[in-house]
């Protein structure tokens, strides 16, 4: 990220304009607002797989597109990696003697990289390494005069949606109560805080009161209670659903929406995974919002708020456009079980969202859209067919947990037996053949010859795990439109920021 | 004279100009500048400017008094010997296996039923009463991932065991518990 230098301009009239500028409670950027000749107002869809690593996009292109084809993100004209690396409690910021990485980032220090442009430490959310509020970009967009939203497939108060939209010192401070373990970081900060200072105030608390986004789509209904309700329709919100009455929004509800500011949550907790929903298409839980369906009603609800006005683009001309974040969450919470099958359907969810945020940004063509990822999990891998190695397992993990809802079901995953010498391993151990373990799961393909099973030894594409957590391998980044080429090659996460903040022309 | 007086009107149009920028900058210079927006000493000052887009008070908002309590223990009155579950906001998150109480001690497990990979947070609450059903006072059981004795472990901790002592003050009046979970976080 690059600063701002605090260099006085040279010459007597910039600096009496930028005077003026600040006086008058205008910005700078403000100055920059669209134009004619720059063209119409910049919209940006960030879109992030959570824990989706470069080989979860191969192996759902290889999946449901086969050897060949490509993912809908694939298609996308720029692409490159991102580092995804956090900082320790305290730590500096690169470049500063007191600079501490931790090489294996959480979703809250991700989140915070991309949204507020710095590098924290793992479970932080809107603060740097030392605790200080930092502004994110979905607020400074908010503020100067973007329409915002955020969708996801978890609780709206987890991770990353909540590193736009809060500043917590500790991400398990969600709410809807506020508790001193959950809440207080006395490593940071050394005396317990106020419980009034912002930092420990729980999330959903924030996100109720802040207005940071427009448009809040999403799981976590739980995490709210009636006050919170109240401060939504006070601010201007349709609430779907009943919070007071822990009553979920439904997906009716969502397609009857049509005000400015939406407030909709269709699970206490998080929404349910793809493949539940496939399985058991009359249950309650099938009739919650896809993530496309979430994404698509998003980008209609934030873009037809610009479509006041008339000037040649259809747009108003005082509108700014939109910010838009949506993340494929459940990607990371069924890669973190070691479900394959799940985590499958849940890319290709994420995929399918991704399509409708392209399919939008070519009709509109000034939106920029980015896809990526916060970091890899579990250590995916294709594996050769026929072959299996665990350097610690002496048993493949069992895959038990397969009938996962995530919501109400009993997953349990044994322990296996390690190696207390970290062997050279088990090379095609006892129970890989069995299709009922996880380790390797086999999955047929497009290529495949007609008939074969998923599960059977037969299916070409043969997946396992190095682990049940993140890994610190750099994830694939994604990009179509203006500013698009800013992605190629490696960048850092905290670069994010800056590329969208430009594209909002919220950061110089 | 004159020159004295051309001179001073530079000076004096510079130093305007300068105090200008400063000002401007100090304004300015908050907007999408993420590290600059308060001083770097953690504490109740570390907090965003108010230029900064970020919200960091919510007027109306109470701030939190304590640890949280749940309305179903302070309106339980359980018979002498009962353990009640009490309803909380995450009761479909969990079941509540074995709970035991010998007069001293409540006991048991909470097994958390929804998608786990961390369990970050976990209160469990115990309210005791005495033989009326009268509510004489609660304690709780505490994980927070981190700390020492619940550092992550590798394998999702789907069954957490907890113990919850009655306070000394309420020994041997308490004569029934509800439990409940105020507080879950499990990514």
């Amino acid at each position: 990220m690059r600063l701002i230098a605090p260099v006085i301009t040279s010459t007597a009239l910039v600096a009496a304009i930028v005077a003026t500028a600040a006086v008058t409670g205008s910005s700078v950027s403000a100055t920059a607002a669209p134009t004619k000749a720059d063209g119409v107002a910049m919209n940006v869809i960030y879109l992030l797989g959570d824990g989706m690593g470069r080989t979860h996009v191969t192996a759902g292109r290889q999946r449901f597109f086969g050897a060949s084809g490509k993912m809908v993100m694939e298609t996308l004209p720029a692409a490159g990696h991102v580092g995804t690396y956090a900082v320790e409690r305290k730590s500096g910021q690169p470049g500063t003697a007191d600079f501490q990485p931790n090489l294996v980032t959480d979703s809250a220090s991700a989140a915070t990289a991309w949204s507020s442009g710095v590098k924290t430490y793992n479970s932080a959310l809107g603060v740097d390494a030392k605790g200080v509020v930092v502004p994110t970009l979905m607020e400074m967009a908010k503020k100067d005069g973007f329409r915002t939203g955020n969708v996801t497939t978890s609780e709206i108060t987890d991770a990353t949606p909540a590193g736009q939209m809060s500043h917590v010192l500790a991400r398990g401070c969600q709410g809807p109560v506020y508790s001193a373990a959950a809440c207080q970081d006395t490593k940071i900060t050394g005396d317990a805080l106020p419980t009034s200072d912002v930092r420990v105030t729980p999330v959903a608390d924030q996100i109720a009161r802040n207005g940071t986004a427009d448009v809040i789509l999403g799981g976590g209904l739980g995490r709210f209670d009636a006050p919170d309700e109240i401060a939504l329709k006070k601010n201007g919100y349709s609430v779907l659903g009943s919070i007071a009455n822990q009553e979920p929004a439904t997906e009716k509800d969502l397609e009857s929406a049509n005000s400015g500011k939406v407030f909709g949550l269709f699970n206490k907790g998080n929404l349910t995974v793809e493949k539940a929903k496939q399985d058991k298409p009359l249950a309650p839980e099938a009739l919650e919002p896809s993530l496309p369906e979430m994404t698509g009603k998003a980008i209609e609800l934030l873009s037809s708020k610009s479509t006041k006005g008339n000037n040649s683009n259809g747009r108003g001309s005082n509108s700014k456009g939109f910010y838009l974040q949506v993340e494929g969450a459940l990607i990371d919470k069924r890669s973190h079980a070691n479900d394959a099958a799940q985590t499958l359907a849940e890319i290709k969810a994420f995929d399918d969202a991704v399509a409708v945020a392209l399919e939008f940004a070519k009709k509109d063509g000034n939106t920029l859209v980015i896809v990526t990822a916060d970091h890899e999990c579990a250590g995916f891998n294709i594996i050769e067919k026929g072959t299996f190695t665990n350097a610690e397992a002496a048993t493949p993990p069992g895959n038990v947990d397969s009938g996962n809802t995530a919501n109400n079901s009993t997953p349990t995953r044994p322990r296996n037996t390690l190696s207390p010498t970290r062997s050279t391993g088990i090379v095609n151990g006892s129970g890989s053949a069995d299709t009922a373990n996880f380790g390797p799961a086999t999955f047929h393909t497009p290529d495949d010859p007609a008939g074969t099973k998923d599960g059977s030894p037969e299916a070409s594409l043969w997946l396992s795990y190095l682990s049940g957590n993140h890994t610190g391998a750099d994830v694939p980044v994604y990009a179509y439109g203006r500013g698009s080429e800013q992605l190629q090659g490696t960048i850092d996460n905290t670069k994010l920021f800056d590329i969208v903040g430009r594209a909002l022309k919220v950061v110089r | 004279m004159r020159l004295r007086s051309r001179t001073a009107a530079v000076a004096g149009l510079l130093a305007a100009v300068l105090v200008a920028a400063v000002v401007a900058f100090a304004i300015v210079g908050t907007k999408g500048t993420a590290g600059n927006v308060a001083s770097a000493a953690p504490g109740p000052v570390a907090t965003a400017q108010s230029g900064s887009a970020a919200r960091t008070s919510f007027p109306g908002l109470g701030a939190a008094k304590g640890e949280p309590e749940l309305a179903s223990i302070k309106a339980a009155r359980p018979r002498s010997g009962q353990i009640l579950q009490a309803r909380g906001p995450f009761d479909d998150r969990f079941v509540l296996e074995n709970p035991t109480f010998n007069g001293s001690v409540v006991s048991g497990a909470v097994l958390v039923t929804s998608d786990v990979s961390d369990l970050l947070e976990l209160q469990v609450l115990a309210g005791f009463y005495d033989k009326g059903g009268n509510l004489l006072g609660t304690n709780r059981f505490v994980h927070h991932l981190g700390a020492d004795s619940h550092a992550h472990a590798g394998v999702p901790q789907e069954r957490t065991k907890f113990i919850i002592r009655v306070p000394a003050a309420l020994a041997h009046r308490a004569v029934s518990v509800t439990i409940g979970v105020p507080v879950l976080v499990n990514e």
